[in-house]
């Protein structure tokens, strides 16, 4: 049935969707577009486990409030959405993470890469690989520990604070605070990939750096937990 | 392992969390078109998400946002970044 759906049809839910008009219908015609992923999904999740020994967490399938929210967020159609399905996988750092994009390029040669660590959005950083299997795009996110956990902050600010934090809007306080320490991390995940050459001694002008970097971390962390504070109490 | 989460954004914490063998894949889907048609008729619309992962704990790694609070995030995040 999934594979009869045109992208005219498709199209044409996307706009019901973006206007907030949920019919049973539509419900169930979201349902057969996003399993007509199913298949692409399941064989690039199965590749890179058996390929590459990682183990992705999968979402087959993008949520409903998810779609519509991009719709209504963007100038995009239901069928150009490239993350209908997806994985994500945490390593520990850039240099692994460098191991597994290239990992990923050789198992997906069509593969797109959007690499958000040059061009963050509105702080978010790592590294997306888009796949192409029958015609359907997979999402294959990769993410440091450093770039995940200030992902993790960013979306749970939006989801209890205020939902368009992670777009750049909201309080410019919280705004502020998570694109300085995104920027902070990009700043210390150059710094150790800088301090992990091999056979090289660490300058003196990067041990000073990176006590430099802690001391902001620190003071970030701390205005952090302040904001928090100060919201929990707001709340009651 | 298969998830089945509704998750309430505003109060951002889970309100239900099933969970499926791999082989019920089908049985999960149907599940969560019958959360999400039940929710419309309610005109209640919490995020409803499926999400595959080798156990819970390698799940609440990668999606921490929908197990622990803001303070719990901050203070994961506080705590790294420096080895």
């Amino acid at each position: 049935m999934t594979s009869r759906i045109s992208k005219t049809q498709i199209d044409r839910l996307g706009a019901r969707l973006r206007k907030g008009q949920v019919s049973e219908s539509d419900l169930r015609l979201l349902e057969d577009y996003r399993r007509a992923f199913g298949e692409a999904y399941r064989s690039v999740v199965l590749t890179i486990r058996r390929q590459h020994g990682l183990e992705p967490t999968g979402r087959p399938s993008k949520s409903t409030s998810s779609v519509i929210e991009k719709l209504q967020r963007e100038t995009i159609r239901l069928s150009q959405i490239q993350d209908i399905a997806g994985c994500r996988v945490v390593v520990t750092d850039v240099a692994e993470q460098e191991r597994v994009v290239a990992s990923l390029r050789a198992l997906f040669p069509g593969a797109s890469i959007v690499d958000r660590r040059k061009t963050p959005t509105y702080g978010y950083r790592a590294v997306h690989v888009i796949v192409e299997v029958n015609e359907r795009l997979v999402e294959v996110q990769i993410r440091t520990t450093l770039q995940h956990l200030w992902a993790e902050l960013s979306e749970k600010f939006s989801d209890v604070v205020d939902p368009t934090i992670k777009y750049g809007g909201g309080e410019s306080e919280v705004r502020n605070l998570l694109l300085g320490r995104s920027e902070l991390v990009s700043r210390l995940e150059k710094l150790e990939q800088e301090m992990l050459t091999p056979g090289r001694a660490v300058p003196e002008e990067l041990k000073k750096e990176l006590e430099g970097l802690k001391v902001d971390m620190t003071k970030s962390s701390a205005d952090l937990k302040s904001i928090v504070g100060r919201l929990g109490r707001s709340r009651g | 392992m298969i998830f089945l989460i509704e998750y309430n954004r505003d109060e951002g914490r889970i309100v239900t969390l099933k969970q499926y063998p791999d082989d019920q894949r089908q049985a999960a889907e149907h599940a969560r078109l019958e959360m999400e048609l039940d929710l419309n008729r309610k005109r209640v619309f919490p995020e409803v998400v499926l999400l595959e992962a080798t156990s819970e704990e390698a799940l609440r790694r990668t999606h921490r946002r929908y197990f622990e609070d803001l303070k719990e995030i901050v203070k994961s995040s506080s705590g790294s970044g420096f080895r």
